[in-house]
């Protein structure tokens, strides 16, 4: 069955939903929610972190967010293919990209930060 | 009362982000020199795919969805569906509640990937129409 809240498909007797953790019990409010076409795994949360992918990618121009963009696309693809630990796997090296890219960011904007700061004090020595 | 370390996390998240809206909304990072140019364009010249978003978030924060178009239309596309990805994640963190999101297919995911990239080297092509993806070029129009 399909959650009523965040559309994850349950097993046929779960009584509540693995996703969003709403009660599939009857009395509980359902409304059927338009069939995706897409097969998730009953039970299954695995992050994909496509959003900090994105963000370390666009955000901080860095080449390194494109393999988590890769990895949240194989977290999506595995799943779809019903392969859980293999989408695990693509979640862990997913997430470890989004790191990589947020330390890479974070010294670069430090390194440049204090470059610019140098800088300005040089100016401000000149005058 | 004792504050537990992730309200203080989401407190201190949410001041954060409060005041880089703040400051966004009063500079304008075209002609202020609050935020110092982006490394990538400084050092090489080149447009990346983000160039621009801090001009497009700024004009977004006064209402002008054109201008924020001209200085980063890929920025104007994603920002909704990262704020909302932003905010899932926090009540996710926070509060252990998964809000709705969509499941995205591998293709479209993919596809995003080499849009962004696409984009990036779309904007640094000097030919018409690809120029003006350049941030701030479709204002001269």
């Amino acid at each position: 069955m399909f959650c009523t809240q965040c559309g994850a498909s349950n097993p046929d007797n779960a009584l509540t939903c693995a996703q969003c953790g709403r009660s599939l019990q009857p009395g509980a409010v359902t409304t059927p929610l338009p069939v995706t076409g897409v097969v998730i795994p009953p039970g299954t949360t695995v992050p994909n972190y496509l959003v900090f992918a994105i963000l370390t990618t666009v955000f901080c121009c860095l080449p390194t967010g494109i393999p988590a963009i890769v990895y949240a696309a194989q977290v999506n693809g595995k799943l779809q293919a019903g392969d859980l630990a293999g989408a695990q796997l693509a979640s862990k090296n997913a997430k470890t990209w989004c790191w990589v890219s947020f330390g890479v960011g974070l010294a670069v904007t430090l390194l440049y930060m204090l470059v610019i700061g140098v800088g300005v004090i040089r100016q401000i020595g000149r005058h | 009362m004792a504050i537990s370390s992730k309200q203080w996390q989401l407190t201190a998240g949410l001041g954060t982000c409060l005041a880089g809206v703040t400051v966004l909304r009063i500079f304008d990072p075209a002609t202020s020199g609050v935020f110092p140019p982006c490394p990538v364009h400084y050092l090489t010249g080149w447009y990346c795919p983000g160039c621009g978003s801090l001009r497009a978030v700024h004009q977004l924060l006064h209402g002008n969805p054109s201008a924020a178009w001209a200085m980063n239309p890929l920025t104007v596309v994603l920002l909704p569906f990262l704020t909302y990805g932003l905010i899932a994640w926090v009540v996710a963190e926070t509060y252990g509640k998964q809000l709705p999101q969509p499941f995205l297919p591998a293709a479209w995911i993919r596809a995003l990937g080499i849009a962004i990239i696409l984009f990036g080297i779309a904007r640094n092509i000097p030919l018409h129409p690809l120029d003006l993806l350049a941030p701030g070029a479709m204002l001269r129009f």
